[in-house]
């Protein structure tokens, strides 16, 4: 890659090389749905994990693109089909950095509708505008032909693959990590001792700018890291 | 179809125009097109263009998006695939399975296309069944069930089932579903019809049918049914690359506007669907009328569907009653294969609206925000999956909220111009041809590891 041949020398290398891998989902229509916040709630404590999944981590890949605050789709649900703003905020302000496990996040958002019907009674049975349809991300995870050995060569990685890729390794992998961070940082941070490209990497606002721009600046960080 | 004459206007729209395609005199204003002038394909339907390849898309959707779907493919390669549907030419099925079959080929999930065969009364009695489905009334006669029957038995015995997963379009072909092989072979079907509110006599007959296939496939959540079995959500697609909606020259929009008397100094709103009352095109008009008293503006009604259909042309006539003598409201009805005009329209477009009360997917929703244009549509089937209220579009449920979002978007144009971006971006990401290829690779290589590694009981 000619943008990589330009760069200064310092290419740190790890033993253990970080293989790019992306993933893609199906989405698969379930049982669950809701046409009254009663019901959603019914449908959020009932749901399979991939329906969290889906309508949290998933549906900010789907539309990765939006800068305006789009969070997840309980949050816009809330708002645009059942006119509840206050319910809309408590759930747009549900971080999925925050969490580890999907348990957790269903847990949060069980107790945010909770705590909203608990002191409006009268939404719960409420005809709502737009029925909610909880589907699940049926999950693919493919290999890609990158493979980095080295900084300059996963700064090549960054540049080649898709923002799928991106989704994958720096935003869903807390749920396989177990730990608040992602691949990329665990990458820099353990086989490459990078510590603070790593802290960076882990400080990029994923909510504020689209998905595109995250590649961006990943890409930024690692560069500066070159030099 | 018949090509319709042409009319622009006020008077044309009253009735008042000639039976003959001479010109006509110059018109009173001379910034003004009084008529427009043949399309550009009068007689007959263009020649059908080549399928593309993967490798086209690579300018729409990066390369990396291309070589994901081949990184996919890995593992089916050398797998085989039937699709099986009941019609090889016109309707949107038809036309999908002509590009993905061969985009599936290329990446070597050996893919063919089969169609059923039968009779006038066969057809008949699928299309009166393809109506019930969708809600409306209809008599199941033991005659209509045995029409069905025997027809997909004949085809059932003349049709090779050899490939690893069967496919099968739409309830026609639905009880091809017995001849599947008792090895491992899949067979889906994919359901493209609104199934949300059906006739329940027609669904009571079909259903076991359908529950014998291992994965059910449909276009938005809300057309779905309970099923036992898997039920997929796969959008309906554009082609980035067709005609309709691939980027054409300024030359060309601002022709056909000049034909068509658009003025391209004012603002344009347009709604492209048949004259048909599921998209009011009426309410459309009250909709312009109401918001044209606050800000300037034009409004284009394109669309077709008068000459083949009787309804179709009582609700032209409606609509151009309530266009009555107005100049701004320019009424075309275009011959299908006008997709070039009709891209030309909407790129020409300052605001596009869909008010629809009862739809489908909308796939005119999809090939207006794909040209990046600020879309107001009716909140109903398959649109909100596509508009995300304020975020991507604007979702209406009255003629007064789309005259209000009309004349929000033309007096805000910032705002409209940010919608139509992130419009298109979900277009490409969700949407296009490539996304539809993705979603076949994935659900292959699913129903493929759930075979190999069945649930347990």
């Amino acid at each position: 890659m000619t943008t990589a041949a330009l760069l200064p020398t310092r290419t740190p290398a790890s033993t253990k090389p970080f293989y790019f891998n992306t993933s893609a989902h199906l989405l698969r229509i379930t049982r669950h749905k809701a046409t009254s916040l009663a019901e959603f709630l019914e449908g959020l404590r009932h749901c399979e994990e991939a329906s969290i999944f889906q309508h949290t981590f998933r549906t900010l890949q789907e539309h990765h693109f939006i800068r305006e605050g789009f969070s997840n789709d309980f949050a816009q649900w809330a708002l645009s089909a059942c006119n509840e703003p206050s319910l809309a905020e408590n759930l747009t302000s549900v971080d999925v950095r925050e969490f580890t496990s999907v348990a957790d996040l269903r847990n949060r958002c069980v107790q945010i509708v909770e705590e909203f019907l608990t002191h409006t009674p009268l939404a719960a049975d409420r005809t709502v505008r737009e029925t909610f349809y909880f589907c699940a991300a049926d999950i693919v995870v493919i290999p890609t032909n990158y493979v980095a050995r080295t900084l300059r060569e996963f700064a090549e990685g960054l540049r080649g693959v898709s923002v799928h890729s991106i989704q994958h390794h720096f935003i869903e992998a807390r749920l396989r990590l177990k730990l608040m961070s992602n691949d990329f940082s665990q990458w820099l941070h353990e086989d490459l001792g990078l510590t603070e490209a790593a802290r960076q990497l882990n400080r990029i606002d994923i909510y504020t700018i689209t998905l595109e721009d995250v590649k961006k600046q990943i890409i930024r960080i690692v560069e500066r890291a070159l030099v | 179809m018949e090509p319709v004459e042409s009319q622009t206007r006020s008077e044309t729209a009253s009735g008042s125009l000639p039976s003959d395609s001479a010109p006509v005199a110059a018109p009173a204003e001379p910034a003004r097109v009084e008529r427009r002038r043949k399309p550009r394909t009068w007689e007959t339907p263009p020649a059908p263009v080549p399928p593309p390849h993967l490798d086209d898309y690579k300018k729409i959707v990066g390369a990396a998006e291309i070589d994901e779907l081949r990184f996919l493919a890995r593992d089916l390669k050398g797998k085989s695939l039937q699709m099986i549907n009941s019609t090889a030419v016109g309707g949107g099925v038809a036309e999908m399975l002509n590009q993905m079959v061969p985009l599936l080929n290329e990446v070597e999930v050996n893919t063919r296309w089969a169609v059923i065969t039968g009779g006038n009364d066969f057809f008949e009695v699928t299309k009166a069944f393809h109506n019930a489905l969708q809600g409306g009334e209809y008599k199941l006669t033991q005659h209509a069930r045995d029409i069905f029957l025997m027809n997909n038995e004949q085809n059932r015995q003349r049709i090779q089932f050899e490939e690893e997963f069967i496919v099968i379009h739409d309830p026609q072909p639905a009880p091809l579903v017995p001849a599947r092989k008792e090895s491992r072979q899949q067979w889906i079907w994919r359901c493209h019809i609104d199934l949300s509110n059906p006739n329940p006599e027609v669904w009571g007959f079909l259903r076991p049918f359908v529950e014998k296939y291992d994965a059910a496939i449909f276009s938005s959540q809300s057309f779905a049914r309970q099923l036992p079995i898997s039920q997929y959500l796969f959008y309906p697609c554009i082609d980035p690359l067709s005609e309709k909606n691939k980027e054409i020259d300024e030359s060309f929009v601002a022709q056909t506007c000049e034909e068509f008397g658009i003025d391209r100094s004012r603002p344009i709103v347009t709604q492209v669907s048949r004259f048909d009352r599921a998209k009011d095109p009426v309410g459309v008009i009250q909709a312009f009328k109401q918001a044209r008293k606050y800000v300037d503006c034009q409004l284009v009604m394109a669309g077709g569907g008068a000459t083949d259909d009787p309804e179709g042309a009582a609700v032209l006539r409606e609509v151009r009653e309530v266009a009555g003598a107005d100049r701004d409201i320019i009424v075309l009805d275009l011959p299908p294969w006008c997709a070039l005009e009709i891209n030309a329209l909407q790129r020409a477009s300052t605001v596009i609206v869909q008010k629809s009360v009862k739809e489908g997917f909308g796939l005119t929703v999809t090939e207006a925000l794909w040209k990046g244009k600020p879309t107001i549509a009716g909140a109903v089937g398959g649109i909100p999956n596509q508009i995300v209220h304020k975020l991507t579009g604007m979702l209406v449920h009255s003629v007064d909220g789309c005259a209000y979002q009309i004349r929000y978007l033309l007096t805000h144009p910032e705002f409209a111009r940010q919608l139509g971006q992130n419009g298109r971006e979900h277009v490409k990401e969700n949407f296009l041809m490539t996304t539809n290829v993705r979603r076949w690779l994935l659900l292959l290589r699913i129903l493929l590891t759930r075979a190999s590694h069945p649930p347990t009981v």
